[in-house]
């Protein structure tokens, strides 16, 4: 009878708390496991975003940087996390589209070990080329490109960067096999584009956008349906020619498998809230980004989208036969 | 000459506001301590500091963001003289000459040294950064991978020169540093290379965890092995400031060492990393009585500092000019400054002229600061060497566990420090130096990739070395410091040979 | 014979090294001139490594040299064990536990070591550093989460 009580006492209580622990959350500072170095498009968005919403949650969110194996160290990691919400990261393309093909033993699935909160700023891809390299638009390019494919050097970031796996898909798309050099982060393949060592690349536009202002490196065309307000002269690769290519760089919230339902709701209200507000519109818009708006807000948008972008990149990546560890 | 002299106005006006003075010294505050630190970096600092910044604009972040930085370099010497750990890559050389001095009861004349000839570096790189930042931009861009990967040959020729003692164990270590710098994920193919399926080793040997593990633990290892050895300030303490003839000694060295760190601070790349080893070579080979040098040689600190020191401001070329980052450190600034809405590049000069004006000037306050700061401080780190060595090694043992756990927020890391502690110790017995190692480690990862990326870029053409007029030479210098520095002992070997 | 048995030892170990490398990556294609493969550099390495081994080795039976003394075992053993316990308590129990407990098997390493006095320092040093690296600095490092949650 004792024990009885007792046990049902434990129920109730527990039950209690996990109600009163939506209402409650979050106790304490949340993580937030970005798996890309300090300074980086996707820590800067991380940043940015997760300040305002620190104001939201009235508590701080702690930003740290677990690099390794194209970001999926630092998801590995989130992934395994205690599903209270109080530790959630920031995925990308890379880490939720293209890592499932490029590492065959990847220890999550992006489709099923997450609660997903919902999409980020994601920023464009541009496609460039050295200031003096031939072709004078997207249309030249193509066709230069396609008859000199085994003179042409391109120059990525390492593999499975975003550059590597933008430039992979453009590739598949022109049909060409490009030589690929591979360079240790943005920096140093950005400085030999400049000085005239390799030929193209394509990569995100926050990383390049003063270079093509200054002249230095000269610009094809950017991979989303509309122009950027950064680079306002730059053309689409619908108007340039090459409608089939669109593709950006998203970086999205996620929360591990078996988080709380309200809580995720609570963390992407937050989210939401931090996308609307003007000053963070401002600095992510400064930054060439693009801010997931209406019905591309929310985990519900994101779990669909994230079975798209595996869907999609699976097949490029294989092709190109990039396998890593 | 006019318009430098404007430019340079504009940024002292900047700089010499209130609100940015005070972000000069809690820059150079915190980035002191957290070189004093062993193993807590700048960039987890930095990082950390990243949401601070938001409240403030961004020149004053900047200017905050850029004193860590070089205060870091400051303080990272001083581990470097007092217990032996090289806080960056860059205070390796200090360790050799700057902790013999300490060991001698010379510490405050080493770290006052070390202090001045950084705050006369700094002094001079920021006039150089004023006058012909853009000009110098050109230079950095005729750096190809080819260029690159003669430049890190020259560099293993002056890690040669580096060793104390056996060239042959030296040329065994350098190789051994390579070796490490080769473990970890293949940047072309994505292979793990010798992983053992670690994945604290997927992404390589963090150069803190070596670092700490070689020069650290190990360091603590060999003290309590022979407890007469550490008798750093058993003896008196001597002089806490360098006295007008030790002064008179470093003129030469650190004029050429601030020569050398700024030329190669220039290159992106982390050219800067050079500059210290290139300035020890140079005073060794140059100096009256080398073998002097490894056993507290004033001139093996005054050199490398400045060096250091002026490669250290200079390396901020590449970053403001072409919006190119050389190192970590400076994409953690680029990150800071796109946060602010400020995208580093090639307008940056013109479109926010205050902010790098600023900058510019900050430079040389943070300096004066940081010397400030750092000259009545050095009578406090020699008291320090006091504490009983009982207490001192616990301390320095959780201080490196943090620090260590701090660069990634990875334990694995800590227990592979541990593992190169013990590799440093065995080292240690057998009689080899880990200074040589830690530079071949550092080339190691540059030079193999630039020479592949090279032969792709070349379709495979070796001659591509000799091809480029700059590699030429750099590959030519790089033979006649090997020959220099090998010949001599190979000769005093045979001559130590016949007489047995 | 053998004059040098510190040469001789260090070249063998050299000689581990250069063994172990080449096990390690023998699976490693080593590539063409115009692609260097993964393997490439770390092979040559090693086979330079050994040979300089070999060298070392030649040279202990030529030259005198210094002998080998007794490894004392003590200090690595407690000074290494405790890095590798700061390993596995930091994340689940947190600096303030890993922090003291670092000092105390460390502390080990040393035959003049206090007990009393090393437990009074770990203490002020562990509050001190929470203090410095978590609150100062700001570090992500968990400080207690079974007590505090973070």
């Amino acid at each position: 009878m004792l024990k009885k009580t007792f046990v049902g006492a434990v129920a109730a209580l527990a039950l209690w708390a996990g109600g009163a622990f939506a209402q409650a959350f979050p106790t304490k500072p949340v993580t937030v496991i970005v798996p890309f170095a300090a300074g980086g498009p996707t820590d800067v968005i991380a940043r940015i975003v997760g300040e305002h919403m620190s104001k939201t949650l009235g508590q701080q969110l702690v930003i740290e940087n677990v690099v390794g194996a194209g970001g999926t160290t630092g998801i590995t990691r989130g992934a395994q996390a205690t599903a209270d919400g109080h530790t959630i990261m920031m995925g990308h393309m890379g880490t939720h589209g293209a890592a499932p093909a490029m590492y065959p033993n990847l220890k999550y699935d992006p489709t099923k070990d997450f609660a997903p909160i919902g999409l980020a700023a994601g920023t464009p891809i541009l496609i460039v080329a050295k200031k003096d390299f031939q072709p004078k638009d997207l249309k030249e390019f193509v066709a230069y490109v396609k008859a000199n494919a085994t003179k042409i050097n391109e120059a990525h970031a390492g593999i499975a960067s975003v550059s590597h796996t933008t430039c992979l898909m453009l590739q598949h798309q022109l049909g060409v096999k490009l030589t690929e050099v591979a360079y240790r982060g943005t920096g140093p393949a950005l400085n030999d584009l400049v000085g005239g060592q390799v030929d193209i690349m394509c990569d995100q536009i926050v990383n390049l956008v003063e270079q093509i202002k200054g002249g230095q490196i000269k610009a094809y065309a950017v991979a989303t349906p509309e122009r950027s307000p950064a680079l306002p002269d730059v053309p689409t690769t619908k108007e340039a020619g090459l409608p089939d290519y669109q593709v950006s760089a998203w970086n999205a919230l996620f929360a591990p498998k078996g988080t709380p339902a309200p809580v995720v709701a609570k963390l992407s209200d937050a989210l939401s809230k931090a996308l609307d507000d003007p000053a963070t519109r401002k600095r992510l818009l400064d930054l060439g980004g693009v801010i997931p708006e209406g019905q591309q807000r929310g985990g519900t948008y994101l779990g669909t989208f994230v079975a798209q972008e595996v869907a999609r990149w699976t097949p490029i990546i294989k092709a190109a036969g990039v396998v890593g560890q | 000459m006019g318009e430098l002299a404007g430019h340079l106005a504009l940024g002292f006006s900047t700089a010499f506001s209130i609100e940015n003075l005070a972000l000069c010294l809690v820059g150079c505050l915190v980035g002191t301590l957290v070189g004093v630190l062993p193993g807590v970096g700048p960039i987890a600092t930095i990082a950390m500091l990243l949401p601070l910044t938001f409240q403030v604009e961004p020149t004053g972040a900047l200017i905050m963001l850029a004193g860590i930085y070089y205060g870091a370099q400051y303080g990272g010497s001083t581990t470097a003289i007092l217990i032996n750990i090289p806080g960056e890559a860059t205070s390796v050389v200090t360790t050799l000459d700057g902790h013999q001095m300490a060991r001698r009861g010379q510490a405050g004349v080493a770290l006052g040294v070390a202090a001045l000839s950084s705050f006369f570096a700094g002094t001079v790189a920021t006039v150089v950064i004023a006058a012909l930042g853009a000009p110098l931009t050109k230079v950095a861009l005729l750096f190809g991978p080819a260029e690159y990967f003669s430049l890190m040959v020259l560099g293993l020729g002056l890690a040669v020169v580096l060793a104390r003692g056996s060239v042959i164990k030296a040329i065994a270590m350098i190789l051994v540093g390579l070796l490490f710098s080769t473990v970890g994920t293949d940047l072309e193919t994505g292979q793990e290379r010798m992983t053992l399926g670690l994945p604290a080793l997927s992404d390589g040997v963090d150069f803190a965890v070596l670092a700490m593990g070689l020069f650290g633990f190990a360091e603590i290892l060999r003290n309590l092995d022979n407890p007469e050895a550490r008798a750093v300030v058993k003896g008196s303490i001597g002089r806490l400031l360098p006295s007008l003839d030790d002064v008179k000694r470093c003129i030469g060295p650190v004029l050429r060492g601030t020569g050398l760190g700024a030329a190669l601070g220039i290159l992106p790349g982390n050219g800067a990393v050079l500059g210290p080893f290139a300035s020890y070579t140079l005073e060794k080979k140059i100096a009256d009585d080398p073998k002097r040098f490894g056993h507290g040689a004033i001139e093996g600190v005054a050199g490398p500092e400045s060096a250091n020191n002026a490669g250290a401001q200079t390396a901020f070329i590449p970053l403001l000019t072409l919006g190119i980052p050389p190192n970590a450190v400076m994409a953690l600034m680029v990150g800071a400054l796109t946060i602010h809405g400020v995208i580093p590049g090639p307008q940056v000069m013109t479109k926010h002229a205050s902010l790098f004006w600023g900058m510019v000037a900050s430079m040389w306050i943070g300096n004066l600061m940081l010397l400030v700061i750092n000259l009545p401080l050095i009578g406090l780190w020699v008291r320090l060497l006091k504490v009983p060595y009982r207490l001192m090694f616990p301390a320095i043992l959780v201080f490196c566990c943090i620090g260590i756990y701090s660069v990634n927020n990875t334990p694995a890391d800590v227990m592979l420090t541990a593992f190169f502690g013990g590799f440093g110790y065995i080292l240690y017995r057998f009689g080899f130096e880990p200074a040589p190692l830690l530079l071949g480690f550092v080339l190691g990862r540059l030079m193999e990739e630039k020479l592949r990326q090279a032969l792709v870029i070349s379709r495979g053409n070796l001659m591509v070395f000799v091809e480029r007029p700059v590699s030429a030479v750099l590959l030519a210098l790089a033979a006649v410091i090997l020959v220099i520095a090998v010949l001599p002992a190979m000769r005093a070997r045979r001559e130590k040979a016949f007489q047995e | 014979m053998i004059k040098s048995p510190q040469d001789a030892a260090a070249g063998a170990f050299l000689l581990a090294i250069a063994g172990i490398a080449l096990w390690l990556g023998a699976d490693l294609p080593v590539g063409t001139v115009r692609q260097l493969g993964p393997g490439m550099f770390p092979r040559v390495l090693a086979i330079l490594v050994g040979v300089v081994g070999v060298m070392i080795v030649i040279d202990a039976f030529l030259q005198s040299g210094e002998g080998l003394e007794r490894w004392p075992l003590r200090a690595p053993l407690f000074i290494l064990g405790a890095a590798i316990a700061f390993g596995f308590a930091v994340r689940p129990l947190g600096l303030i536990v890993a922090a003291p407990l670092v000092m105390l098997v460390g502390a080990f390493a040393s035959p003049e070591t206090r007990i009393r006095e090393v437990l009074i320092f770990g203490g002020v040093m562990t509050v001190f550093c929470v203090g410095l690296f978590k609150y100062a600095l700001g570090l992500p490092i968990p400080v207690a989460p079974w007590l505090i949650g973070y």
